[in-house]
């Protein structure tokens, strides 16, 4: 039950209490002392449950030391945040060939638009720079951070401190900033700087200055067009799935409707890597590919994807690691496939 | 409008902005344009409206001589479904697949100020999680003295409050800093949305976990696969931070961060974390890959400029566009759209003439700060070619810069944050071209 007759006028004590602290460079200490002032002041009717309550609203659980520890996932790059454990480059070149090279290459040049990991290092100035680990990061800390809290692309946070610490490593690795028996732990992470660490500044912007300029503002002469995209081209632009034709009446629900019921799941998960075979996955569309699969017979395409399967072409992780999707959408998604590609 | 039937104070300011035309050119304006409605008419619209139809005067349409459906059939509404073709396009080159992508606005299709919530552009960087409100949770920890964890109820319970403001990703823009290379309004601007957010001052929610001395900044986390997380500096989070979970009148869309998320208004809008599930207090920057590997601006000579937040001033005409040819010579009402992370739109100027003269453009919706502000300005187009550009001032007098001043100084390989004047070529046949200019 909560007791709080005047809440909102209340709550605006609180930040005009705030307010009048900051003005008068109160310490935060002092400005505390205002707001309890406030609420428990002799005139308010709230004046002794403050002691009781979390905050002024008193909403919500205090949040337990394992509640934190369980999501706190977060790396700085002085290390705080860093978990026990270590990994070595040896550890983590199986792990990256298993679970990173599909998408980012063996040598971490990067499949298809996915990022590229290792090289570039001297291209910053060039008219095409590579952006990677070794050329362009700041910090070490966040190349664990990342790959613990989003990769691999498929299962993120998946990986345990070891596996996080080894792969870490390992991409060090293929920068050439580590040698091949460097074991990173946590208390040596903070100390494998990065080569680009120094080049990062502030925002100095506003940066430009334009003026406000109505008349003769410069020689029409001088105008050239420098670059151009004809819009006959904006008809012919790929005009994503879902959207109907211009003045076309037939509304989405029509559309979905011819749809195959597998098309969905494909574009939305499957396409990631059978769009553009990532991994060995047979390319959705390549007859030849797909002929030797479908021989197996449906049924046994619809229980690797679902259950996951590995040849020696490639791996099929269990329904593509989307945990979340169905037996049937995922039957569906291979049933689609199989039709378009036979 | 007030009761005497006179404009109110807005209204007037409204008409009153821009460029006015002299009182006897508009009255002869008014006269010609009725003429021409006729001509158009006889000529266009009809034709328009699909030839031989019989469903125009003086003939009866079917929908006028029976009943339509009733209460309920659609639970919750459906735009026509004459209005198919305005939705969200991707461009598929863009990046590797569709689960770390991104999705545009039409902009050169909607109206006023409000992006429909079905239309906001979409970026996500490990897809859109499936999440139960009930079992969602905001955690709130670090340099406080009472860390504490919300349940969405106990969110919702905070005094609340609510905003228009546009949310723009900072990569808008970003393919053509080397040339103009997309064919359409909807992929030249259209990470750009603006919605009416509702939800709890992230200031409300500090004062309630009590935040230690020293504490300069904060980390917001999502709840997605990618953890998706940013280092928010605490002057944002106890100016205008919001924690929202209404978007529009209602929930928040998945595509947006249901059951809650971060606005940061005028900001970069990576930095609005979806899905919100932690917000740590801290006293450093935490330099995680959003803010590092990417969103950082790499400069011609080698440095990149790091925490570029603000979103600065910036517009772009939506009438004409290339999705929104000319049909003919004549009388036009040019539109477009204005915004700047730094407050209100001042002045919108319109040049026909790539940038020699310019005439200043009226508004034609409230001057919200941080909002899209549309204007709008009379064009009697005689068919002869014209190279149309917009150009907006705010209220801090920052004037939206040419592209060739923005490349002077980042030279072509910084990404975010193009806010350039934007050129469109009009074609003598009324087809609209993207061009960039000497």
């Amino acid at each position: 039950m909560y007791r709080f007759p005047s809440v909102p006028a209340n709550s605006l004590l609180i930040v005009l209490a705030l307010l009048s602290a900051g003005c008068t460079q109160d310490t935060s200490d002092k400005a505390d002392k205002t707001i309890e002032n406030n609420i428990a002041s002799k005139n308010d009717p709230l004046a002794g449950y403050v002691d009781n309550r979390t905050g002024y609203y008193g909403y919500g659980s205090p949040a337990t030391t394992e509640q934190i520890t369980g999501w706190d996932i977060d790396v700085r790059p002085d290390g705080m945040g860093l978990p026990e454990g270590s990994g070595s480059v040896e550890d983590g070149e199986t792990l990256y060939e298993d679970k990173c090279a599909e998408c980012h290459g063996t040598f971490g040049e990067g499949e298809g638009r996915y990022p590229v990991l290792a090289g570039g290092q001297g291209s910053l100035k060039d008219a095409r720079p590579t952006k990677t680990v070794g050329s362009y990061w700041p910090y070490t800390s966040t190349l664990f951070d990342y790959i613990h809290r989003a990769m691999p692309f498929t299962q993120p946070e998946s990986l345990s401190a070891n596996e996080t610490y080894a792969v870490t490593a390992y991409v060090l690795y293929l920068n050439d900033l580590v040698e091949d028996d460097f074991v990173l732990n946590r208390d040596n992470l903070a100390s494998v700087h990065l080569p680009n660490e120094g080049n990062f500044v502030a925002d100095p912007r506003p940066d430009v200055a334009n003026e406000r300029c109505m008349e003769n503002c410069r020689d029409p002469g001088e105008i050239k067009i420098v670059s151009e995209v004809s819009p006959s081209a904006a008809e012919q632009t790929s005009v994503q799935e879902g959207s109907a034709s211009p003045g076309s009446a037939a509304d989405s629900a029509g559309n979905a409707a011819q749809k195959h019921p597998g098309e969905g799941t494909y574009q939305q998960y499957c396409s990631i890597c059978h769009a553009v075979g990532v991994g060995g996955a047979p390319k959705l569309g390549d007859v030849t590919t797909w002929a030797a699969r479908i021989e197996k017979g449906i049924d046994t395409l619809i229980a690797n994807a679902v259950n996951g399967v590995t040849s020696n072409t490639g791996v099929m992780p269990a329904k593509g690691g989307f945990a979340q999707l169905s037996d049937d959408e995922v039957a569906a998604a291979v049933r689609y496939m199989v039709e378009v590609s036979q | 409008m007030s009761k005497s039937g006179k404009k109110d104070d807005f209204t007037l300011a409204l008409l009153q902005s821009g460029d006015k035309l002299p009182q006897q050119e508009r009255r002869r304006f008014l006269k010609k344009s009725l003429g021409m409605a006729g001509a158009i008419t006889a000529s266009g619209l009809a034709g328009n409206a699909v030839a031989g139809s019989k469903n125009t005067p003086p003939e009866v349409p079917p929908w006028s001589r029976r009943l339509g459906a009733g209460v309920l059939s659609n639970p919750y509404g459906q735009p026509s479904r004459y209005e198919a073709n305005v939705q969200r396009r991707s461009v598929d080159w863009l990046t590797a697949d569709r689960i770390a992508s991104i999705s545009f606005t039409p902009l050169g299709d909607i109206k006023g100020i409000i992006t429909p919530s079905g239309l906001v552009f979409e970026r996500y960087h490990a897809g859109v999680p499936e999440i139960d409100p009930q079992q969602h949770r905001l955690m709130i920890h670090g340099m406080v003295k009472r860390p504490i964890i919300l349940t969405m109820d106990e969110l919702m319970r905070f005094p609340s409050l609510s905003m228009v403001r546009f949310l723009e990703c900072p990569a808008n823009g970003g393919m053509e800093w080397r040339g103009a290379q997309m064919d359409r309004l909807q992929f030249t601007h259209g990470m750009l949305s603006c919605c009416e957010w509702t939800g709890v001052l992230l200031s409300t929610l500090l004062e309630e976990v009590g935040v230690d001395k020293g504490a300069s900044w904060i980390l917001a986390e999502g709840a997605d696969g990618a953890h998706m997380s940013r280092s928010i500096p605490m002057e944002k989070a106890l100016d205008d931070a919001l924690i929202v979970f209404a978007q529009n009148g209602e929930a928040l869309r998945p595509e947006q961060g249901y059951p809650v998320r971060l606005i940061n208004p005028g900001w970069e809008g990576n930095t609005s974390i979806k899905w919100l599930r932690r917000l740590e207090i801290g006293d450093k920057p935490w330099h995680h890959r959003e803010e590092t590997s990417k969103y950082t601006d790499l400069m011609p000579d080698g440095t990149a400029r790091e925490f570029t937040y603000v979103q600065e001033c910036n517009s772009v005409v939506t009438f004409p566009c290339p999705e929104k040819p000319l049909a003919q010579p004549g009388k036009y009402f040019v539109e477009g759209l204005a915004w700047s992370g730094r407050g209100r739109i001042r002045h919108v100027d319109v040049s026909f003439d790539g940038g020699v003269s310019w005439r200043e453009a009226r508004f034609t919706s409230e001057l919200t700060p941080r909002a899209l502000t549309r204007f709008g300005l009379e064009w009697d187009w005689d068919g002869s070619p014209a190279l149309i550009q917009s150009r907006a001032v705010d209220d801090t007098g920052y004037v939206q810069p040419t592209l060739n001043q923005l490349k002077a100084v980042r030279g072509t390989n910084s990404i975010y944050h193009k806010n350039g004047i934007h050129t469109w070529k009009i074609l003598p046949d009324g087809k609209v071209s993207n061009v960039q200019i000497s």
